[in-house]
């Protein structure tokens, strides 16, 4: 065993029922922003959902380390608006898996704290199990929402992620005054359960600026849809800046995101693979310049990069092949030695030790899925783990204590004593004050 | 942030292209084309057909003194870090009049610059001596939104703006060189999405359009397929002294870029409506 890998779901929660390429243009240019409502039936919908939340419950069973769960708007990409909402159902609804937000789009909120709040809480209610990730988002949520303006997207996202964790790290209240947000009271309650915040994932294209974020606050970079060249290249850079700031990266501080389907033979993950991976990339990214780069969404400076490099425009995703999309590493499909050897190459050039693994492809039949899932995680899994090692949270058992005894036992006293004035009786401490001879006052 | 501009810049070779002036406005140099005499009219522009001395200001400064500045983020003016709405460009072309030594004005601004044009009136109503609208943005009216514009393609593009018939004014859209033109584009809807990004009109001008007092010429084209018809007359109802001309085609119909598709008849109508006003219109 060359290396040993974490494995993280990455089910969209795509509707899938949408029009081809070929045909959409009738009714919008791509599945972003503006699709009619129209395609929407709620059966199907109803059917979606149930296949993607059940797909990451059985991640548990079958011995993943986590799940991750994304934020998409308007559109039948993903029936995810708030993947805070999801989590803390995936949090009431398994026991030990790590739960990923990935996540949460900062400039969708009004204000961080609002966010900061929903955090603390699915925090709370999964005993810590929470991972944070915190995506710029993509250009088409910002035709979108309706408070997302491109053209101030990185320095509001900026002062956002600065304000929360202050939020989330320091005594309240404090006074913040910033660019874009006043608050003359921070003053977070509840506050996250893991100290001191939830691990953070940044999934980035690659700016220096994100990853130079990344090294500093020791954050996991998660890869996006980049050619195989630009995410080495973007991993180098990462683990220099880590090194600039006085340590060696973690093979955990590189997520890797990628397609992977297992089947018994490559001959068979192929035929039932492509279909779905070709959907995918006709249907699910496909986009116009304009939608993917609203104004100030990229620098100008990347824009003449990307032009100059041959551009965006020669390079259209939906074109592409089963063969160009294994070259670039966005597929990983065969038997399980086949997946075992491609994986392992794919992460020894990257340097990852986390693999971010996309099971559905957007529009695989749910028994499809489990059917990938199961092969990988009994043929797979144990090939990138210590043997009879079980997935990360079944090692150590991490999470906060999960019964009223044991917070009972490690509680201490509290920082203040329930009372009320009681007419006749003075001040009681309400927690004895039923019983007659405890009903003393506490003070004058 | 300002974006720098790369030191070795392909020739400008583009049709209409002319070397701007330059006036520094308290830090950010400003580049301006001026041309004619007579009577100081300021043409402020839209989004795109920048860095170019157009046929409608060659028309224009055969009777009045055409000044056309570019705004901050546009044609070769910088964007700066400061500019984040109508009321930065409102501030920033007043010290501009009192740095060219113009005490009064008479505004024409197209598409845009027709909604900052308007800003700038009631904000200093005194400083403008006649206002005129051409096809302009920045009124709310219900039900009849403008044309998404930073959703559009090039390929859409043309349709909307020419009424379907691009093809006569291609020379227009190009800066030459592709990826200048690609880079220059992106740049200027940038700046403009720090305007109006969201929301894409101003409903205080509802109110403050009241305190405009000078004449106001409100011009629309045969059909505008970015900007409906009817706000042309919710601005002749807010405006005080409002009058609506409409510039038809000659052989096609005119569209949101009646600029460079009838620049006599237009210029002609704007220039004897601004001399037809005089010096005094504001008072």
């Amino acid at each position: 065993m060359s290396r040993q890998l974490e494995f993280y779901l990455f089910h969209n929660g795509a509707y899938r029922w949408a029009p081809h390429k070929d045909l959409i243009g009738e009714w919008s240019r791509s599945n972003f922003v503006s699709l009619p409502t129209s395609f929407y039936k709620p059966e199907y919908a109803l059917r979606a959902m149930d296949e993607w939340l059940e797909t990451n419950i059985l991640a548990e069973k079958l011995g993943y380390d986590g799940v991750v769960v994304g934020e998409q708007h308007n559109g039948p990409i993903g029936l995810s608006g708030n993947p805070m909402v999801i989590t803390s159902w995936l949090a009431a609804n398994t026991e030990r898996l790590l739960i990923a937000a990935v996540g949460p789009l900062l400039n969708a909120y009004l204000s961080p704290l609002r966010l900061a709040e929903e955090i603390a809480i699915v925090d709370i209610l999964s005993r810590g199990r929470l991972i944070l990730g915190l995506p710029m988002g993509i250009g088409g949520q910002y035709h979108s929402v309706g408070v997302m303006d491109p053209t101030h997207a990185r320095t509001r996202f900026r002062e956002a992620h600065d304000l929360m964790f202050k939020a989330m790290t320091e005594p309240g209240p404090f006074e913040w005054q910033g660019d874009y947000f006043h608050v003359p009271y921070v003053n977070l309650w509840p506050r996250p359960l893991q100290q001191p915040h939830p691990p953070v994932w940044i999934p980035a294209a690659g700016s220096r600026e994100t990853l130079q974020l990344c090294a500093r606050r020791r954050y996991t970079y998660q890869s996006v849809l980049t050619p195989r060249s630009t995410l080495s290249r973007n991993c180098v850079l990462f683990r220099e800046l880590c090194a600039e700031e006085g340590y060696e990266t973690a093979p955990e501080q590189i997520a890797y995101v990628v397609i992977v389907h297992v089947a018994e033979t490559d001959r068979q993950a192929r035929l039932e693979a492509e279909p779905h991976v070709m959907w995918l990339y006709q249907n699910f990214f496909r986009s116009t310049f304009q939608d993917s780069f609203p104004p100030g969404h990229v620098s100008i400076a990347s824009l003449r990069g990307m032009a100059a490099g041959g551009g965006y425009r020669s390079r259209d995703i939906s074109e592409m092949t089963w063969e160009e999309l294994w070259d670039e590493g966005w597929i990983v499909a065969g038997s399980p030695s086949t997946v075992v050897e491609r994986l392992e190459e794919l992460t020894d050039e990257f340097g990852a030790g986390r693999i971010v693994m996309i099971p559905d492809m957007g529009s695989a039949p749910s028994w499809m899925v489990k059917k990938n899932l199961t092969l990988c995680a009994e043929e797979v899994l144990p090939r990138f783990r210590a043997p009879g090692a079980g997935p990360v949270w079944a090692r150590e058992d991490r999470r906060a204590p999960t019964t009223w005894a044991q917070w009972a036992a490690a509680g201490g006293e509290p920082k203040a004593t329930p009372e009320a004035r009681v007419e006749g009786d003075g001040v009681l401490d309400v927690r004895t004050a039923h019983v007659q001879e405890l009903r003393e006052p506490t003070r004058e | 942030m300002t974006e720098s501009r790369p030191a070795a810049q392909p020739e400008r070779s583009w049709k209409y292209y002319t070397k701007p002036e330059w006036i520094e406005v308290r830090g950010l140099p400003t580049a301006y084309r001026r041309g004619g005499r007579g009577e100081p009219v300021v043409y402020l522009h839209g989004a795109g057909l920048t860095r170019r001395w157009l046929p409608l200001f060659e028309t224009m400064a055969r009777t009045v003194d055409v000044i056309v500045p570019e705004h901050p983020g546009f044609g070769d003016t910088m964007l700066p870090p400061w500019l984040d709405g109508f009321d930065d460009l409102v501030v920033h072309y007043d010290e501009l009049f009192d740095l060219l030594g113009l005490e009064a004005v008479h505004l024409v601004g197209h598409s845009i610059g027709g909604w900052l044009a308007a800003e700038y009136a009631t904000f200093y109503p005194h400083r403008v001596n006649s206002l005129t609208l051409i096809a302009p943005l920045g009124l709310r009216v219900l039900d009849h939104p403008i044309r998404d514009i930073f959703r559009m393609t090039p390929e859409e593009a043309g349709p909307a703006l020419f009424n379907g018939s691009a093809g006569p004014y291609a020379e227009f859209l190009s800066d030459g060189d592709e990826v200048e033109t690609l880079v220059q584009g992106y740049s200027e809807l940038t700046a403009l999405g720090r305007l109006m990004w969201n929301p894409r009109y101003d409903v205080k001008l509802d109110r403050r359009l009241g305190r405009v007092t000078c004449p106001a010429l409100v011009v629309a084209p045969d059909e505008d397929r970015i900007v409906p018809r009817e706000h042309i007359g919710r601005w002749s109802e807010l405006l005080p002294q409002a009058r609506v001309e409409t510039v038809a085609g000659t052989s096609a119909s005119t569209g949101h870029l009646l600029i460079i598709q009838e620049p006599e008849k237009l210029g002609k109508i704007v220039t004897e409506f601004v001399t037809t006003t005089g010096p005094q219109g504001n008072r």
